[in-house]
């Protein structure tokens, strides 16, 4: 699927400046996103010096190797990047925005490189071409679509994660995330939303209540149950902007009968780590096997949401034990297994408007989950049809690899990075579009919004609340139904 | 001129082919190395063994995702490709040559078939470079080797089919044979140093992808050290 350049007009919406420019000049940084203040000097050299110090303990410089021997430069990858189509920018084609970081690799850590260094250019790393990587690693939104396409399979999305690490070491980061981050781990509440404990079990209690009145069946959000089968971590966001998605989450609970947990001690699948710093992840992921272990679950569940999933998933194994870690499973998985296994009934005929269903790039892109809310889906929509390209070769939402998060570059996000997302989805001319995952529902709402798109973004479990049949005997009796019982 | 032909065709030729094999196979086995030593620092050990090799074989049989973009470029360097490895191998000369180099011979290409896929091979060489020179993306992110790859894969298969395929007095013959053989080892000397590494690393990309993604448990604390930042704040 292709899309045609943005107008004029577009580009000057997408592209309008952000920042003071007394900020500009004193950050010495000319991007779109707010950073916060850091040391601006010699930042060449701390960059080197942050470059070899991630090599040294990681496995970078494998890949890194292997892709400066790779590369073709055959540009079959530049039509695949939605940021490149929307802009036409030579400099958003993925293998020169990996050339950006690769060549400094080349340069400074590559035996040919010292020594071309030795002859001539001695000055290839300056303050320009750290703005250039700062800039362009964060127009990307990692969605390693542009892998797919590259003969000699070069993974963009790894050196952009790479590139954010390095810059992020030296001070270089969407202030946005860095921000949550903090409160994530070193502030009072310890999540990145900032919701206090009590705050928390207040929203639960409400919608609890509201369940109870719409269902008449007692739903609960088990707080803090030890030894249960699942500790579950959703987006915290959720707490406070996916109500819906969290009771439907709590209603399956309630139809299978099995044991699972929200546990006051952490209750935060975001994983900012990802998306900036290996640290910032090691951290965070930490932090989810502490509260297991605490809650003494068996598994760690984990929500609606596709970055959150991917960093539990693939490590939590890196970072808490290998083999010997909790194993990770995504609620989709969960839900679906369920479903299989004839313990949750549907209603097909709840939901019959147009319904697609949007591919997070972090569950879908290594074939990871793919089919089971398709499953689910064909389950209880009448109308259900397939957007294309969709899993693996999914198209971003456009703001993949935390630019969500970034409120600042709403308007780059929704007429570049999502401009190909939205033709697609008019295209589809769905009415409902189930987007599994916390950042792909705010991204796809602005989306749908700025781009004017008649289109209600939800998640799975939102539409499987209002489908799920719940088996009788949960029922709670009204006090008339008690009367004419005793009759 | 037969003093130089036979320079050429003897111990230059092993020279070039004794580099090219050491040298691809020390790239290879440097990324072997790099990617059990990966393995080995990983915390999560397991590797998707079958999306790794269905995605390798995407690209080393490519006919899935041709067509998804720049379809016409694509189906010329499948082309070319086909040419560039088949003819060196299975013609009926070079195998005699071979078989002098390594003891060993095989079955060879029949005349017509070799005429025509060296025709196809110049052919798609040429269309390949315009393709490179006329796609204003494709010359945006081309270095100087990525045009001269190409021209000097052409001058064996030029001079090679002259010699072949034309009649050419025996002089000039001599003299388009020095240059097709010595072409030949130019190209055998660069290509373990070049971009055409990618001969035996090709296979080997996705388990990379893979591996580079498994990262060593309790980084945060060593980068930190190293940095000299414990102990900061986010
Ligand atoms: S597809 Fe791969 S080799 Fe070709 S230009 Fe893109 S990154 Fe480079
Ligand atoms: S990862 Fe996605 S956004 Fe980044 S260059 Fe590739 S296709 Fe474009």
């Amino acid at each position: 699927m292709k899309t045609r350049p943005i107008t004029p007009e577009e580009r000057q919406r997408a592209f309008k400046p952000t920042k003071k420019p007394e900020v500009v000049e004193k950050q010495k940084l000319d991007v779109r996103y707010h950073v916060e203040d850091y040391d601006v000097t010699n930042r060449p050299r701390r960059f080197l010096e942050a470059f070899a110090a991630i090599l040294k303990h990681s496995n970078y410089q494998m890949a890194l190797d292997h892709f400066i021997r790779m590369s073709a430069k055959c540009s079959r990858c530049a039509t695949t990047c939605q940021v490149y189509q929307a802009t036409g920018d030579p400099k958003d084609i993925p293998c020169y925005r990996s050339e950006l970081l690769m060549g400094v690799y080349r340069r400074y850590f590559t035996m040919g490189g010292v020594l071309r260094g030795h002859i001539g250019d001695d000055d290839y790393l300056t303050d320009d071409k750290i703005m250039e990587m700062a800039e362009s690693f964060w127009n990307c939104t990692a969605c390693r679509r542009c892998s797919l396409e590259c003969p000699s399979g070069i993974d963009h999305g790894l050196i952009t994660h790479l590139g954010r690490y390095i810059l992020s070491e030296i001070g270089i980061s969407p202030r946005a995330l860095v921000v949550s981050t903090r409160e994530q781990l070193e502030g009072a509440t310890g999540n990145t939303s900032a919701i206090p404990v009590p705050a928390l079990a207040d929203t639960l209690e409400f919608l609890q209540d509201d369940m109870l009145e719409e269902k008449g069946v007692v739903i609960k959000f088990p707080i803090d149950v030890e030894g249960v089968e699942y500790a579950f971590f959703p987006a915290v966001s959720d707490f406070l902007m996916e109500a819906e998605t969290l009771m439907g989450v709590a209603a399956v609970f309630t139809a299978t009968g099995d044991s699972w947990t929200i546990g006051t001690g952490y209750y935060d699948g975001i994983n900012y780590g990802l998306f900036y710093s290996d640290r910032i992840l090691e951290r965070v992921v930490k932090k989810i096997d502490a509260e297991t272990r605490r809650l003494k679950a068996n598994k760690v569940l984990i929500g609606e949401c596709g970055h959150a999933s991917r960093s539990a998933k693939y490590f939590l194994p890196a970072y808490c034990g290998g083999k010997d870690a909790y194993p990770v499973i995504n609620i989709m998985e969960y839900t679906h297994r369920a479903w299989k296994e004839g313990r949750l009934k549907f209603d097909p005929d709840v939901i019959t408007e147009k319904v697609s269903y949007h591919d997070p790039c972090n569950i879908a892109r290594q074939r990871w989950i793919i089919d089971q809310p398709r499953d689910l889906l064909k389950a209880i929509c009448r109308n259900y049809i397939e957007m294309t390209p969709s899993g693996e070769d999914n198209i971003c939402c456009g703001g993949g690899g935390g630019t969500v998060s970034i409120d600042e570059i709403r308007p780059y996000r929704t007429t570049v990075g999502g401009k190909l997302k939205a033709d697609q989805i008019r295209e589809a001319g769905c009415k409902i579009l189930v987007a599994p995952c916390a950042n792909c529902k705010k991204q796809l709402r602005e989306l749908v919004e700025d781009q004017g798109i008649d289109c209600e973004v939800v998640g799975l479990h939102d539409l499987l609340y209002k489908a799920i049949i719940f088996d009788e005997s949960l029922k709670v009796k009204s006090p008339d139904e008690n009367k004419e019982e005793s009759q | 001129m037969e003093a130089y032909l036979s320079f050429a065709k003897g111990p230059l030729f092993r020279l070039s082919l004794a580099v090219l094999i050491l040298g691809l196979a020390r790239i290879f086995l440097l990324d072997i190395f790099a990617a059990w030593q990966a393995w080995r620092r990983a915390g999560d050990k397991t590797i998707p063994w079958k999306l790794v090799i269905s995605r390798g074989l995407e690209w080393l049989f490519p006919v899935k995702r041709i067509f998804n973009n720049r379809p016409l470029y694509s189906v010329f360097s499948i082309l070319f490709h086909i040419g560039l490895l088949v003819v060196p191998i299975f013609l009926y000369a070079h195998v005699r040559l071979w078989e002098n180099a390594l003891g060993f011979g095989w079955p060879t290409l029949p005349y017509e078939v070799a005429y025509w896929l060296t025709v196809s091979t110049i052919v798609f060489a040429v269309l390949l470079l315009l393709g490179r020179l006329l796609s204003p993306r494709s010359s945006f992110l081309s270095r100087k080797q990525d045009y001269l790859w190409p021209l000097l894969l052409l001058v064996p298969f030029v001079t090679g089919f002259i010699c072949a395929h034309t009649a050419v007095a025996p002089a000039t013959y001599q003299f388009f044979m020095l240059v097709h053989i010595l072409a030949a080892e130019l190209i055998f000397i660069l290509i373990p140093f070049s971009k055409i590494a990618h001969c035996v690393l090709m296979p080997l990309s996705q388990m990379i992808c893979t591996l580079a993604w498994k990262f060593p448990p309790e980084t945060d604390d060593a980068v930190c050290t190293t940095l000299n930042k414990k102990g900061a704040p986010v």
